[in-house]
């Protein structure tokens, strides 16, 4: 139980600074940080992991490979996209050190 | 129960989350931001690499195929795809992570059949549902997104009460899965799949492609929840924790875009129906009433989106002086006794307003004498509804004619008369004047170049700064007034620019918008979906850093619901190579569309559209709006005058300041930038 409990702290607390950190993203980059969120929540991809660390099923080697090709493809495409996307976002004094 | 809790484990998984964390800090500005995304992959790829270390793989060549064929084809698409098609590639990825999701929580759920706690049960069952709403729901926001399926909502009969039905009997089946004997259940995880997957149908294809933004903000909250649920079944903290931070970040960005729109979550998503157009009685009204208050604001003004080609004829005085209007920063205008006779007051305005609209200031010099009467002046400029404070006094005017690039003489003579302190013993001389010639251009609008009622001459009307436009003074400023938007240019645009016939309104209203821009200081873009339609951002941009070459200030207006999805329009242009800080968001660049000459519209209308302001119980009302109302001239480039996504009309293209030119906006932009090069 106290485990639990420890697990529903670390979602409110990883909301919480999550919260902070994402809010202070300007509008500007919300189409990367949307596609990058997107590249992140295939963290999924860390539990399929650990579903085929132990012996399986055939069934579930199915459905654990359906998610890891669902899961790579999430991870590796969302942060190729946001990159190429970030990529294209240019200032003219470029190399600039401001703040 | 996977993790081994050791110190240096946690001390791995602390490195990783610390890197996440790092990741997403420098996402926060637009010149780490690149670096931010490197570090959120690396922080993952670490976490999948210190799994595989830890435990092994039990099929290795199974899962380096499925992580292979996954991550190529990821990168392959992330490679290829059209930044167009970056909605669709992105609700397709939330849907993508769905099915990851609901097929984890599936196979932990049949694998630890009868030996997971209670929460951890529920949380599969959870993860099994959102997973599958994510996905069905996803695919049809790309489908949306991608033109594959109608923009339009598609409604069910009694749609809102079949939603709730669905969402109920999703949590039947949740607590069925907790209460049934072992061997059921993979039954009604199947079920409970194919309902949640039937509810994201259901949900969003009633969703209306402009109001794509929220929706594809909040299934990308969902598939965060889903990831987190996912780590809840197998009480792993790193799952939990990125799963949490991307449903924060969605949830921000669903929250901002609903309050860009003015709609409530709910709103959006329960929709009553379409969104009703205003009945046409009321719109009459209200383009009346907004006619009626700019006529009081600025006098007789005509109703001219279409400049008249009357005054084409007229001499190359009026040219000049229209170059010098366009082009002055400062302007004085000094009325005399001739502006009451020719009662050119009104044109007067008309044309102050315009030039204050284009930025420069403008004030009015009083002569204590000018007129017939002590404050002639002052009444009938009062009477037309010029601000007094913008009326000054001869005294506190006359230092200021030096550091003045034009100056405007309406119907005086003899107060602007240099003879009297240049000439000695003359019946002026000694008589205080309006310091005129000091200024850097003269234009006169008077009748003729007689003397005055001192019967001296003028040398003022001889200087070589000085443009005589002799005639009626009202016929005269109302002429100065109507072109001056055409200048400074020499020669107006070609008239056989492509796509526009010969001679009809519409060439007209183009060279008039050319002109509009070659004369600008100051430009804003205001770009809306229509570009990413028309993929007219290259042409736009092409357009915007030809302004800039020409000396005019740029800058990009962003809405944040222009477009399909949060910051559509900054990728659009980002594509196109534009500065990243010539965009500027709704709330930093609104107070500075009344300092603008030109405003230009390519594709957007709800975002601009003044009705939200000012008419209430339209669906817009309350919405904000970028105030492209309030710039000098607003140019629109849109494929039609109709209503928006809203049904309101929009009530900026009946503004007399506004130009509409109409077609697809990549085309007009190419016809303003192949105007721009001809008419140097």
């Amino acid at each position: 139980m106290t485990n639990l409990l420890l697990l529903a702290g670390v979602f409110v607390f990883s909301f919480g600074l999550g919260y902070f950190l994402i809010s202070r993203i300007p509008p500007l980059l919300h189409t990367p940080l949307m596609s990058m969120t997107n590249a992140i929540s295939a963290v999924t991809i860390l539990g399929v992991l650990i579903l085929f660390s132990v012996g399986s099923t055939p069934a579930e080697q199915a459905m654990g490979g359906v998610a890891v090709i669902m899961a790579a493809f999430n991870l590796v495409g969302g942060f190729a996209i946001t990159d190429r996307m970030l990529n294209m976002f240019k200032n003219k004094g470029e190399g600039g050190q401001e703040p | 129960m996977m993790d081994t809790h050791t110190a240096v484990s946690l001390f791995f998984d602390l490195a990783v989350i610390g890197m996440l964390l790092l990741g997403i800090w420098l996402f926060g500005a637009p010149h780490t931001a690149r670096r931010g995304n490197m570090a959120a992959a690396l922080a993952l790829a670490g976490a999948a690499g210190l799994i595989l270390m830890r435990n092994g793989a039990h099929h290795p060549w199974l899962l380096l195929f499925c992580l292979l064929a996954g991550s190529s084809a990821g990168y392959v698409v992330a490679r290829k795809v059209d930044m167009i098609q970056i909605p669709a590639m992105v609700a397709f990825q939330h849907g993508a992570g769905g099915v990851a999701a609901f097929m984890l929580s599936f196979a932990e759920l049949m694998r630890g059949a009868g030996r997971l706690g209670v929460l951890n049960e529920i949380s599969g069952l959870l993860g099994l549902a959102i997973g599958a709403l994510t996905f069905s729901g996803s695919l049809v926001a790309a489908g949306k997104l991608a033109n594959k399926l109608r923009q339009a909502p598609v409604f069910l009969s009694r749609h809102t009460r079949v939603t709730l039905m669905s969402l109920s009997v999703i949590l039947g089946l949740i607590i069925a899965a907790m209460v049934m004997p072992e061997t059921g259940r993979p039954a009604v995880y199947l079920l409970l799949i194919l309902v949640s997957a039937l509810f994201g149908i259901v949900f969003s294809m009633r969703i209306g492609g402009a109001d794509m933004p929220v929706l594809i903000s909040f299934l990308n909250a969902t598939a965060g929840v889903a990831a987190a649920f996912c780590g809840m079944i197998i009480e792993n903290k790193l799952l939990i924790s990125c799963g949490a931070t991307v449903a924060a970040s969605g949830s921000i960005l669903t929250h901002v875009m609903c309050r860009a729109m003015n709609r409530s979550l709910l709103h959006v998503f329960l929709p009553k129906g379409r969104p009703q157009p205003v009945p046409p009685g009321q719109r009459q009204e209200r383009g009346e009433k907004e006619k009626n208050e700019s006529g009081q604001k600025w006098g007789h003004e005509e109703n001219q989106p279409v400049v008249d080609r009357a005054g084409a004829e007229r001499g190359e005085g009026f040219s000049r002086a229209l170059e010098h209007a366009a082009n002055a920063q400062r302007v004085i205008i000094v009325p005399g006794y001739g502006m009451a006779v020719a009662q050119a007051q009104f044109a007067l305005l008309e044309l102050a307003g315009k030039l204050m609209a284009m930025g420069k200031s403008v004030k009015f010099a009083i002569h204590p004498v000018a007129g017939r009467m002590p404050g002639h002046m002052n009444v009938l400029l009062a009477e037309a509804g010029i601000d007094y404070d913008l009326l000054v006094e001869m005294d506190e005017i006359n230092p200021e004619f030096s550091k003045t690039d034009l100056t405007l003489v309406v119907g005086a003579c003899d107060v602007v008369n240099p003879a009297a302190i240049e000439v000695d013993g003359s019946p002026i001389s000694g008589m205080p004047i309006l310091l005129t010639h000091e200024s850097k251009a003269v234009v006169c609008c008077n009748l003729d170049s007689e003397p005055g009622y001192s019967g001296v001459e003028n040398p003022l009307y001889g200087n070589g700064n000085t443009i005589m436009l002799m005639g009626d003074a009202k016929e005269s400023v109302q002429h100065l007034a109507d072109h001056l938007l055409d200048m400074p240019v020499g020669r107006p645009g070609e008239p056989g620019t492509p796509g526009m016939p010969d001679g009809d309104p519409a060439g007209d209203r183009m060279e008039t918008a050319v002109n509009a821009l070659a004369a600008a200081k100051r430009i804003i873009v205001i770009p809306g979906y229509g570009m990413a339609v028309a993929q007219a951002q290259f042409k736009v941009a092409e357009l915007a850093a030809l302004l800039e070459q020409r000396g005019a200030d740029v800058k990009f207006a962003i809405h944040p619901v222009a477009g399909r999805m949060p910051g559509h329009m900054n990728v659009l242009l980002a594509e196109a190579e534009v500065d990243y800080e010539d965009l500027c968001e709704m709330d930093e660049i609104n107070p500075e569309f009344q300092d603008a000459d030109v405003a230009i519209v390519f594709g957007a209308c709800d975002v601009v559209n003044p009705a939200a302001m000012e008419s209430e119980g339209t669906p817009i009302s309350g919405m904000p709006i970028l105030s492209a109302h309030e710039a000098g001239r607003v140019i629109v480039c849109n494929f039609n005058a109709d209503p928006g996504y809203s049904g309101v009309k929009n009530t900026l293209y009946e503004d007399p300041k506004t130009l509409f030119l109409q077609g697809d906006a990549g085309s007009t932009a190419g016809d303003l930038i192949y105007g721009l090069k001809t008419a140097n």
